[in-house]
């Protein structure tokens, strides 16, 4: 299989486990605060990092790629920064236009990735005029999707509303600026030959850090959050199941940023709009209570799809990659890396030394207590008052677990996870 | 890390934009916060 296959399917898979872990931010309706929220889904995205990533390669592995590329740590934790500021704004624009219509307008984030591939990482360089147009054409379609529904968004009734909707725009576009240029240390981090692994490892070090600031700064300090937390206590699983999905859907959508690139990557990973839709008119039944902007809704995410699909079908060509390569010898030379060993974990060999990184007694500690975590939460869990449609439910877990085993077989045969 | 890598982070003209896109959306926060 080829290594764009392989980038394409992480992509699909992305998408399905992206989508899925922004559903929890729904209990921002009821009266929890944003930083809140967002530090629950971290708190979440911190401790289900220690459960299936350390468990697919080991701590001595990532501890020894990070030991040989230290100056990523910086890109790792600015990546994890920019992505919980983005996040809360997320929660923002949720609680101001609902999760249907936020959603698409934060997915031009793949349009700001794509600029920052082609400035920076001279992605689309060298590629033919057909390709230039699938891929100028595809995000063409995604800011037009974007206008739809942001028009959509102004049919409310009252002053108050249409401010609350104009903010709720604002924070979903910052949200879209935020995340795209997160793709900047991802795309830096794998010209380097850094694993996926190692990288979600540190970021998750710097959003827990920053959400946790955030949270103290705008909350009331220290003791109020953490009283708060107490308070949210029932419905923290729901917020830390979000953060597990977000890893692994982040795991995926960093191996597509590795394989394919930022500029089809991300487009492709950007899916998740049609699984949040899915999920917020199908399961939380949104879209009832918008009956006059529903075909505005739908037939913006169907164009902003249609232009990610294009871009994705768009491999590159020889002569793009001969410049990708320029891009990585660049980065080489900067920090003194070992060209040879870069080259072939780009390619999706294992850069790490020796043919198996040792495995600890106390590695399988760390993943017990992660899980204990989640069972205790669990134990304690209230189901949220959120009308819920369990059949829809079932239906999209499936396809999202069925997305997993494929992409999670195709990465294991292709790379090993490399 | 070496001083040469520490250097070298830090004078890579990638880094100042993501930082200052951070410092953009941590003001939008304050704002809407």
């Amino acid at each position: 299989m080829s290594l764009h296959a392989v980038g394409v399917v992480s992509g699909i898979a992305a998408g399905a486990w992206l989508g899925s872990a922004e559903a929890p931010t729904k209990l921002v309706t009821m009266g929890f605060s944003p930083f809140l929220i967002s530090l629950g889904m971290v708190m979440g995205v911190f401790v289900a990092r220690w459960t299936i990533p350390v468990a697919l390669k080991g701590t001595s592995y990532v501890w020894a790629d990070l030991q040989e590329k230290p100056h990523l740590i910086v890109w790792g934790v600015v990546a994890g920064m920019l992505w919980a500021v983005a996040n809360t704004l997320t929660v923002f624009a949720i609680r101001n236009v609902g999760l249907s219509v936020a959603f698409p307008l934060w997915n031009v984030n793949s349009l700001i990735g794509m600029f920052w591939g082609w400035l920076l990482f001279n992605e689309l360089r060298g590629s033919g005029a057909k390709q230039r147009l699938i891929v100028l054409g595809g995000a063409t379609a995604i800011v037009i999707g974007a206008c739809l529904l942001a028009y959509s968004t102004t049919n409310h009734d009252s002053i108050a509303q249409r401010e609350a909707a104009t903010l709720g725009v604002l924070a979903a576009l910052g949200a879209a600026l935020l995340w795209g240029t997160m793709y900047i240390p991802y795309r830096k981090a794998y010209i380097s030959g850094m694993n996926p692994l190692s990288f979600v490892t540190v970021f998750t070090f710097g959003e827990l850090g920053t959400v946790f600031a955030l949270a103290t700064i705008f909350d009331g300090g220290v003791t109020n959050v953490l009283d708060s937390l107490e308070q949210a206590k029932p419905v923290l699983f729901w917020l830390f199941l979000g953060g597990f999905c977000w890893v692994i859907g982040d795991l995926f959508q960093q191996y597509a940023a590795k394989y394919i690139g930022i500029s089809r990557g991300i487009p492709l990973s950007n899916t998740n709009q049609l699984w949040g839709l899915a999920w917020g008119a199908l399961v939380f039944g949104e879209l009832a209570h918008m009956a006059d902007s529903r075909a505005l809704i739908i037939g913006g995410s169907l164009i902003m799809i249609a232009g990610a699909v294009a871009i994705s079908f768009a491999e590159a060509p020889a002569d793009e990659q001969r410049h990708w390569r320029l891009a990585m010898e660049r980065e080489c030379a900067r920090y003194g890396l070992d060209r040879e060993r870069v080259a072939a974990a780009v390619m999706g060999s294992d850069s790490s030394r020796g043919p198996r990184s040792p495995r600890h007694w106390w590695e399988l500690l760390i993943v017990a207590a992660a899980i204990s975590v989640f069972v205790w939460l669990g134990v304690h869990a209230e189901r949220p008052s959120i009308h819920v449609d369990t059949s829809w439910l079932l239906v999209i877990a499936a396809a999202s677990l069925a997305l997993l085993a494929g992409a999670v077989a195709v990465l294991w045969k292709r790379t090993r996870f490399a | 890390m070496k001083q040469s890598r520490l250097k070298a982070t830090l004078t890579d003209p990638h880094l100042w934009i993501p930082l200052v896109v951070l410092v953009l959306g941590i003001s939008l926060l304050a704002a809407l916060a």
